[in-house]
């Protein structure tokens, strides 16, 4: 007979096993990876030293170049050389081509799934992210010395369920599994936090190159409770760099359209002149035309602050809006913490100041704050630290509803709701006998479906014919802690139902994703089997694992029959996870799953009731 | 169990929210996914269905509309539906020159300060209202229940009318 292991008071059930996670920050214009080791969160660097990794990947004939490598090539070859995949991530064609009007790509695909087409043929935004990922996930292995549990993920706080999920579908198709989509100002209160051990409401302006968020959290005994959060994805640093060139074009007299290198020529120089002004006054520009003359200037700060004041005001009204969402004052934040690279630029700065009467906080490296308050989160997800008191509520960034008669949408979700959450709302029948119904699934803040972003559609049908307004249609909005959202429909006399997993109208399905993952491995089928069989493998041990801790915690509440069939379905599933059978793995892990679901059930009503109990001693 | 057993704090309007945010934020603590980040699939399902229902159940009771809406029906007193028809006049004749109101602000010569009278006179009516409804509901007999009903439907319009102040005051301020 084995012997049980008992653990001392206190102590994790399970035996310490370091298992290694990452955060990584996902950011439109350069990406990180960081990791906790030893007790201390840092950034991970590559062979040559260097932690930031740039947000471009190149599509050359023989190969794929990802960040610096890809970097050198972004003007002469700009249209295979793709930088900011983030702002195409997740958005339609006509939203991509009316936001940035001049950028350097053959698109291609269709209206609601763009791609770009390079000599590598078409690529999807989502792809361009997953080589982004796969390059930091190898520098991680290589770093720490072996294959990550689980990353962090970061993602601006105002991005939507089109653009999370496709976030997620990269991490997919990069072969990452992801423990959390983290939003990137949580993820720098994280980092700041557990720092100054602050008690308090904060504030986070996050302003990167293509993103912007201001969210408020209360500070409470390791809680961190987003309180609101608001912004707008698509304001950042590279619209101060457009209203730049745009500047730059006006004055040289050129005329669009330009060509490719010549517009991502204007865009560097732009760049290089705002973080020039960082410092100094004055700063010369020199740009060489296509006819190979070349045309200078010089750009004064004054000049600079002139073009992008009215891009800095707008972020500085989304925080008195998001303030009052949280309905806090502004003499209520005792610290305002700044996040991204634009946040260097000094007009930036002072108007933060100025609007929160406060010196923000700049201290730990605005680039970097990010991925290692991610690599905090990941430390404690995958369970590297049992008895760690952090936890982070966050909330959902947008309103989520559902179109109603007349174009109108009706919320079901309002902005700011913590998140996981569950909402339903009923609805009835337009017309006598209707038996079919359409779902329309919306999100934001606006009263017209039209001025909403749509997520999906799907349609309830087999409703029993009644008159007009006696069918009771129930429609359940449900949305984790990444803050995706899945939605079901269910008319109440007769149990019809019907779901989605909102896969947006802009996103990859689950098809398009596995062949991808398929198209992208020398031998296909065969890879694909081991990366399955793997994937059960791997998720069969973690179960196992979880449910003997289980039961050596609370077998107590379980009668010995039901110890007894699980022990039986435990034996099983760790027999047959050793074999090759992906399908016996599977069912094997089902039993196991049915055999457990009333005692987790248990497990987490009592210690719900033990925690209260707990509470209840320490107010005594 | 009632979502006040469920955060173990007494059953009454006047919720200490200190006391209640507390409770919470230690459920929390306890079955939030984040702790059951590395733990198989179906206890994740359970986390995130456990932490929606404790999620749900503090924005209740942490809002007064929505908690005095709850007491009441744990009461058995019947909420009548959004589109029954109201039958007090004058309140509805309130509600229209109110949003007359509203309508003119864009209008004044001085937006800011026209828009902060508006704002000022909905929290003094919201304020009187919710005193109102408060102590009706302390009292708990059939008829005064009745009379707090009618006092949060009433605070739901002006509630609406709130909303639209965001709107307006959103819309006056952007470009």
């Amino acid at each position: 007979m084995a012997l049980l292991q008992i653990a001392e008071p206190g102590q994790s059930t399970v035996p310490h096993e370091h298992r290694l996670a990452a955060g990584i920050d996902l950011g439109t214009t350069n990406s990180l990876i960081a990791s906790v080791q030893s007790g201390n969160a840092s950034t991970l660097s590559d062979a040559q030293g260097c932690d930031i990794l740039p947000s471009i990947v190149s599509y050359q004939a023989d190969n794929t170049l990802v960040g610096q490598t890809a970097q050198a090539l972004s003007i002469e070859d700009a249209q295979n050389t793709i930088t900011s995949a983030k702002r195409l991530i997740g958005r339609s064609l006509q939203d991509i081509q009316s936001k940035y009007p001049s950028l350097p790509y053959d698109f291609c695909g269709d209206e609601n799934h763009p791609e770009i087409m390079t000599r590598q043929g078409a690529v999807n935004p989502v792809q361009v992210s997953a080589e982004i990922l796969k390059s930091l996930n190898s520098r991680a292995q290589a770093a720490l010395g072996g294959d990550l549990t689980g990353v962090v993920i970061t993602v601006p706080a105002h991005f939507d369920d089109a653009q999370r999920q496709s976030t997620k579908d990269a991490a997919k198709l990069a072969g990452v599994s992801v423990l959390r989509l983290l939003n990137e100002p949580t993820a720098a209160a994280v980092a700041y936090g557990l720092d100054s051990g602050q008690e308090g409401v904060i504030a986070v302006y996050d302003l990167g190159g293509g993103t912007f968020d201001i969210s408020i959290l209360r500070l409470n005994k390791g809680v961190f409770e987003v309180l609101a959060t608001g912004g707008d994805s698509a304001l950042g640093g590279d619209d101060f760099d457009v209203a730049l060139v745009d500047y730059f074009v006006e004055q040289a007299g050129l005329v669009r359209p330009l060509s490719p290198s010549l517009e991502r020529q204007l865009m560097q120089q732009a760049c290089f002149a705002k973080e020039q002004l960082t410092a100094k006054d004055q700063v010369e520009i020199t740009i060489s035309l296509d006819d190979n003359s070349d045309w200078q200037t010089s750009l004064s700060k004054a000049k600079l602050n002139e073009l992008i004041g009215s891009l800095v005001n707008k972020t500085l009204r989304a925080c008195r809006r998001t303030l009052k969402d949280a309905d806090i004052t502004i003499d209520e934040v005792i610290e305002v913490v700044m996040v991204g690279g634009s946040t260097r630029v000094p007009l930036v700065r002072s108007e933060v100041e100025k609007h929160f009467n406060k010196t923000p906080l700049t201290s730990i490296d605005p680039d970097k704050v990010v991925a290692i308050g991610a690599a905090i989160q990941a430390d404690v997800l995958v369970g590297n630290k049992p008895d760690s008191e952090m936890l982070l509520l966050d909330v959902t960034p947008l309103s989520l509803g559902l179109e109603t008669m007349g174009g109108l949408v009706e919320k079901v979700i309002p902005r700011n709701t913590t998140i996981p959450v569950a909402k339903a709302q009923e609805f009835t029948t337009f017309k006598d006998g209707q038996t079919a119904m359409a779902v329309h699934v919306l999100q934001g803040e606006r009263e017209l479906v039209d001025d909403c972003r749509s997520l999906a559609r799907f349609e309830l049908r087999g409703i029993p014919a009644m008159t007009a307004g006696a069918a009771h249609i129930r429609v359940t909005f449900k949305v984790d802690a990444d803050g995706l959202l899945s939605v079901s429909a269910m008319e109440k006399s007769s149990g019809v139902e019907s779901s989605i997993e909102v896969k947006p109208s802009f996103g990859l399905d689950d098809k398009q994703i596995s062949q991808m993952i398929k198209d992208s491995m020398s031998n296909a089928a065969d890879d694909m089997q081991a990366r399955m069989l793997k994937e059960q493998q791997v998720e069969a041990s973690r179960v196992i694992e979880s449910v003997q801790a289980a039961l050596l915690a609370d077998s107590k509440l379980l009668t010995s029959e039901e110890v007894v069939v699980i022990e039986s379905a435990i034996n099983t599933l760790a027999q047959v996870s050793q074999g090759q059978e992906i399908k016996a793995i599977e069912s094997a892990l089902d039993t196991l799953n049915d055999s457990t679901a009333v005692f987790a059930e248990r497990r987490m009503d009592s210690s719900i009731s033990q925690a209260l109990a707990g509470q209840a001693v320490d107010k005594m | 169990m009632n979502y006040f057993q469920l955060f173990n704090i007494e059953a009454s309007f006047d919720v200490d929210i200190q006391e209640l945010s507390s409770s919470y934020q230690t459920l929390q603590k306890t079955v939030h996914p984040d702790k059951f980040a590395h733990s198989s699939e179906q206890e994740q399902r359970i986390a995130v269905q456990k932490s929606a229902q404790i999620n749900d159940a503090y924005q209740t009771l942490k809002n007064p509309l929505q908690r005095a809406e709850y007491i009441l029906v744990q009461r058995g007193v019947e909420m009548p539906n959004e589109q029954h028809s109201f039958q007090d006049t004058s309140f509805l004749m309130r509600q229209m020159e109110l949003r007359e109101m509203l309508e003119d602000v864009k209008f004044s010569s001085n937006v800011d300060a026209a828009l902060a009278e508006v704002q000022s006179v909905l929290s003094n009516e919201c304020s009187q209202l919710s005193q109102l409804m408060r102590t009706q509901i302390s009292e708990n007999n059939a008829a005064s229940n009745l009379a707090a009903c009618d006092n949060l439907r009433k605070l739901k319009f002006y509630q609406k009318l709130n909303v639209e102040v965001d709107r307006l005051e959103d819309s006056l301020f952007d470009d």
